[in-house]
């Protein structure tokens, strides 16, 4: 789908967001663990390893 | 107790001092004086209430009493489906909202002994924080007509405040029921992500939806919550958690709970009437034996950020059939909202679904460590004038109704249980609200803390639209 130019500038600005903030996952970070969170399961898989630049 | 509550009119109801169907016949006679103003229904089931408060009569009659809330009037959003009734998700096509799973959590009110008066405004597909709806009409507040009731279960929140019924569903996927609670001066409480099963309600963002109840007090919000909450084969994502009896600890008190004042982000670029008085609601409560200190947050802009575009993406594939067949009947402003999320690729939609994980992992640990509750504003700004929203472009319509949930939406993103309580009112005459944040799972210590609050500061004997 085409997208106007005012959301391509909003598309472009949330990607730039995730990009960012996306530097610091873990390699072992998946979306269950949100429900691990609040649940109060433990924290051991994944650890705080982050993950290699996307280029390298 | 008041009848005005649902815990007062339940009891009266169980003491026989009043009937399902007089109840019933009460909500009528204050919806016929007043929801031509406020617009708090889609549809108005007059016929179905009587009818079931007849029979709710019959049965108390002879002694077969159904659950807590026998012959108890209430209203639900018009997202959530009832065998019998339209669900129209506040657009005009109904036909496109069709299913044969009734809503677990009205159908858990109902079967508790409760009566449905119908189906409630919201705002089209509840993409929306004004409570403003053009197919509909315009949900009005209560306490001061012109004004913005909040969004989207604007219609749960208004009719609550106007005592059209005693209590109502809600849904909330950035705010939704904190912010028209907020708003109109009622309690709601959005509850731990999973708390509260989502089967036969119109999804909006699966990831961040979640239904609650919206009530005149604290108590009512709890007997409601306990009865709506728990496991559902029909919710994979539902809780298997065992439920607490909420009402049972709400004489407890704050006595050494630990609270927390953000000094980050929830004060800043809010309106001073409406900090002050959240940190008024503080010192109140320290008062009543809690502790409270300032103290510094993750910053929320990042799960702000996030929960925005994983709502953006879902509600975009989740309606795509109507944006794709019917897009001339969309308001333009939830159009456009749609339209966005079709641009999101895979890979910052996935991204940010780890992210979420990784932010929310973070924020519990780092925040309740310290504090036991957050307390902060629910709106940054008092409800707004409905005249004004209307000359918003598109854009600028968007981007204000981004700010005003961005108080709430980060506990979305973090699945956190949060609860709106009234601490007073602007010297306009609309209401002020404090916003509660706990640990997951934890409702009971937000509603056993709005009860304490309530109780001491006694806003809830001040009602809007008194005969």
């Amino acid at each position: 789908m085409t997208q106007p130019k005012e959301n391509q500038v909003e598309l472009a600005n949330m990607a730039g967001i995730i990009e960012r903030l996306a530097g610091e996952l873990a390699l072992g970070e998946e979306p269950a663990r949100f429900i691990a969170a609040l649940e109060g399961l433990p924290e051991d898989e994944g650890g705080d390893e982050v993950e290699a630049p996307r280029d390298e | 107790m008041s009848e005005e509550s649902l815990a007062g009119l339940a009891e009266s109801i169980r003491a026989r001092r009043i009937s399902p169907v007089e109840a019933v016949e009460r909500c009528l006679a204050r919806i016929r004086k007043w929801d031509g103003r406020l617009h708090a229904f889609i549809r108005l089931d007059e016929e179905g209430a009587l009818e079931a408060a007849r029979a709710l009569e019959a049965d108390a009659a002879a002694g077969r009493w159904r659950g807590p809330f026998h012959g108890v009037p209430l209203g639900f959003k018009d997202l959530c489906h009832l065998h019998g009734l339209p669900t129209s998700c506040g657009t005009r096509m109904p036909e496109y909202f069709v299913s044969a799973q009734e809503c677990s959590a009205a159908r858990r009110l109902l079967d508790a002994g409760a009566i449905s008066l119908g189906k409630l405004n919201m705002t089209e597909l509840a993409m929306g924080a004004y409570g403003d709806n053009a197919h509909h009409g315009d949900v009005d507040n209560p306490w001061l007509a012109g004004h913005a009731a909040g969004g989207s279960s604007s219609g749960s929140a208004a009719g609550v405040a106007a005592g059209f019924f005693a209590g109502a569903i809600g849904s909330d996927t950035g705010g939704s029921i904190r912010l028209p609670a907020g708003c109109c001066g009622v309690v709601g409480i959005k509850p731990t992500y999973g708390r509260v099963s989502r089967a036969g309600a119109m999804v909006l963002s699966w990831s961040m939806d979640h239904l609650g109840p919206l009530a005149w007090t604290a108590r009512d919000a709890a007997l409601m919550l306990k009865v709506m909450a728990g496991s559902d084969p029909a919710d994979a994502t539902a809780s298997r958690r065992a439920v607490p009896d909420y009402a049972a600890g709400l004489e407890g008190g704050v006595a050494g709970v630990r609270i927390g004042l953000p000094e980050n982000y929830f004060f800043e670029g809010v309106d001073e009437e409406i900090g002050a008085g959240v940190r008024q609601a503080g010192r109140q409560l320290e008062g009543l034996g809690a502790r409270v200190s300032e103290i510094r947050v993750p910053d929320p802009r990042a799960m702000t950020d996030v929960a925005m575009l994983i709502t953006r993406a879902e509600a975009s594939t989740i309606h795509a059939r109507v944006f794709r067949e019917r897009p001339q009947d969309l308001q333009p402003v939830v159009r456009a909202r749609l339209q966005v999320g079709f641009g999101i690729s895979a890979y910052d939609y996935l991204q940010a679904l780890r992210l979420r994980a990784k932010l929310t992992r973070a924020f519990v640990r780092e925040v309740f460590a310290e504090v036991d509750v957050l307390l902060t504003p629910v709106i940054p700004e008092s409800p707004p004038a409905l005249a004004a929203l209307k000359t918003a472009t598109v854009d600028e319509f968007n981007t204000r109704a981004g700010r005003f949930s961005r108080l709430t939406r980060p506990f979305n993103g973090l699945g956190l249980p949060a609860i709106s309580v009234p601490c007073g009112f602007t010297a306009a005459g609309l209401p002020l609200g404090f916003q509660a944040v706990g640990r997951p799972f934890d409702e009971s210590l937000l509603l056993r803390l709005g009860h304490t609050y309530q109780e001491a500061a006694g806003w809830h004997h001040r009602r809007p639209l008194v005969d």
